[in-house]
């Protein structure tokens, strides 16, 4: 059979709207309920099934905040309280570089250069992911797909690409980038020429392309919801938009499609992004010379 | 019949009406069927032309031609050549000397009217997209929103040339001269990294891509509740909607509703080129190098003094 992603409206949900809506008390007494998480699941118990003002916690909730508060301390330590200026200029001008190239893959002890990189980075990593895992733990309360914790760890790819894989697979901790505000910049531009010239990577090309493509149909979403509901107020029909779509550009992809469409290329654009960092260095040093491959095709390599 | 075209009968006459029947469209609607298996709807078409589709769509042939014959011309109008060299080939703008002149044909003269010709199709353009919605009595947010990217458009190839007096900051017309005209602009002046509005149009674009991330895969993951039916959902939310606003509210302790996540998808995505044209406008117009701007606004430091090093004593 051919691939089906289509979809159906469960009976019932159209008929549960309610004129203006209901405000967050009434939502909230409907769904906030125990149970239904990742580790309930596994240990039969989660001990931070709860909530506290608007945030859900959990069990991943608990992990993520954990490590964001001792990751922020390394990271604070680091920038502003070892920084070269006072603590506002240091909040900008603040860094803390990787190990150097000799440590290679090893693990540094406190005090030695590198320390308080490897430090953060481990504990922003298991933030990131605990994070991810809660998006789970909600989804699953909700009754949702996956959707956003999957969107959530194409992100945390690109962390983990940066930080953990690429240096990985070049050996040195000292490939990771620059922890700071200004810093991060001058590794991002640096890495740029240091590779020769960045607009020649390919991915780096696919992945602002689909980034910025990202970008124009959010505008175009934006838009047309938004024209929509100020000019029709409640007697908005969808098919009128499709039309006007059609109109302007021959194809609308519909109300369920521009969301999928809009989620595809954000995440298609992050992973391109991440083969064009993950491809320099490792097999790529060169992203000018590296076309030579084109010119030397044996159909025209003498012209 | 009307109604069948998807016109309706109160529309406002803004424009020619063009097409092939007596609204103005061109062909019949086409049903793809396997559009509908990935979710996506399945019908193409019919699409309008009116004055201003057709006036841009010549003037867009008409650049393409010139661009395309000119870099053929370069090589001989050798087909394998042209296809060897596709990427490499660039239209270039008149050089410096020739200043807002007109240069000869070959010196930048064809730059010139390929980018008005360029330049009028994207105006046609918008005027069509702000027709198009008046025609169906719709409020032309798509025509506002497209104002972004005109802007940027304008300001890299038409504004700031002519403030700089010289037609040769623009970039030329071609895949590498493109990218090379972007590399080369950050390091002219001292850095873009340093350019604030390029960080805010860096800010805004990642920031779009992360909001249609987060908006598309909310509403992807609710399709069964009915929450993509955002028309509807948005003056009565239903299950769909309350459960994409607590998933929020529970992740982050803040939700949009139906309604206002749209206007936040339209103003980050309308400026992130509206940021990213001033940027560009105030480069070489009033700073001249930002690296030392950021000195100058506290925000990058020069580097601390070296260690004192001893040099090796010169070879003889």
């Amino acid at each position: 059979m051919a691939l089906d992603l289509s979809f159906s409206v469960l009976d019932g949900a159209r008929e549960s709207r309610v004129p203006g809506g209901r405000t967050i008390e009434e939502i909230e007494a409907d769904f906030r309920k125990p149970g239904n998480t990742t580790f309930s699941a596994i240990f039969g118990a989660d001990p931070f099934d709860f909530w506290l003002g608007p945030f859900y916690v959990g069990f991943w909730g608990f992990i993520t905040i954990i490590s964001v508060i001792i990751g922020s301390i390394f990271y604070f330590y680091g920038t502003v309280f070892q920084g070269p200026y006072s603590f506002p200029q240091n909040f900008f001008a603040g860094r803390i570089d990787p190990p150097p190239p000799e440590v290679g893959l090893g693990l540094q002890q406190a005090g030695e250069p590198g320390f308080l990189w490897q430090m953060t980075v481990l504990f922003g990593t298991i933030a990131f992911l605990g994070w991810m895992m809660r998006e789970i733990d909600i989804s699953k309360k909700l009754e949702m797909g996956f959707h956003v914790p999957i969107s959530f760890a194409v992100v945390v790819s690109s962390w983990l690409t940066l930080q953990v894989i690429r240096p990985l697979a070049l050996g040195s901790w000292s490939e990771g980038f620059v922890l700071g505000v200004m810093p991060h910049l001058d590794w991002v531009s640096n890495f740029g020429y240091r590779y020769n010239n960045f607009f020649y990577n390919p991915f780096h090309a696919l992945g602002i392309s689909l980034i910025f493509f990202a970008t124009f149909l959010l505008a175009c979403h934006g838009s047309a919801i938004l024209s929509a509901v100020q000019t029709r107020g409640k007697n908005v029909d969808p098919e009128e938009i499709n039309e006007f779509w059609r109109d302007v550009q021959y194809y609308s992809i519909g109300e369920a499609g521009i969301h999928r469409a809009g989620a595809l290329a954000a995440a298609a654009g992050i992973l391109s992004a991440n083969l064009c960092i993950l491809f320099s260095g490792w097999p790529v040093q060169d992203w000018v010379s590296f076309w030579d491959f084109w010119n030397s095709f044996p159909f025209w390599n003498a012209l | 019949m009307a109604s069948e075209m998807g016109v309706p009968p109160n529309r406002i006459p803004v424009d020619l009406d063009v097409g092939g029947n007596e609204t103005g469209h061109i062909g019949k609607p086409i049903f793809a069927k396997w559009l509908e298996r990935l979710g996506f709807d399945a019908q193409l078409g019919p699409f309008y032309l009116g004055f201003w589709g057709a006036l841009s769509f010549v003037c867009a042939g008409a650049f393409t031609f010139i661009w395309l014959i000119t870099m053929a011309a370069q090589v001989g109008y050798n087909p394998v050549a042209f296809a060897k060299y596709f990427v490499v080939l660039q239209l270039e703008p008149p050089s410096a000397q020739f200043g807002l002149a007109f240069p000869p044909l070959g010196l930048g003269g064809w730059w010139l009217i390929a980018t008005f010709f360029l330049t009028a199709s994207i105006l046609a353009w918008q005027v069509r997209l702000w027709e198009r919605a008046k025609a169906r009595g719709l409020k032309p947010y798509l025509a506002y929103g497209f104002t972004g990217a005109v802007f940027l458009y304008l300001v890299i190839y038409v504004i700031r040339p002519m403030i700089m007096q010289d037609w040769s900051e623009a970039p030329p017309h071609g895949i590498k001269g493109l990218l090379d005209w972007t590399n080369n602009v950050s390091v002219r002046y001292g850095n873009f990294y340093y350019n604030p509005f390029h960080m805010l149009s860096i800010f805004f674009l990642l920031g779009s891509t992360l909001l249609f991330s987060m908006h598309g895969a909310t509403v992807w993951a609710l399709e069964k509740y009915g929450a993509h039916e955002e028309e509807a959902e948005i003056d009565e939310p239903g299950t769909g909607t309350e459960r994409a606003q607590l998933f929020w509210r529970w992740t982050m302790g803040f939700n949009a509703n139906a309604y206002s996540i749209h206007l936040w998808a339209f103003w980050f995505a309308w400026l992130t080129g509206v940021t990213g044209a001033i940027g560009v406008l105030l480069s070489g117009t009033l700073v001249p190098d930002w690296f030392q701007w950021a000195i100058d606004a506290r925000i990058n430091y020069p580097q601390l003094p070296a260690v004192p090093v001893e040099l090796p004593p010169p070879t003889p």
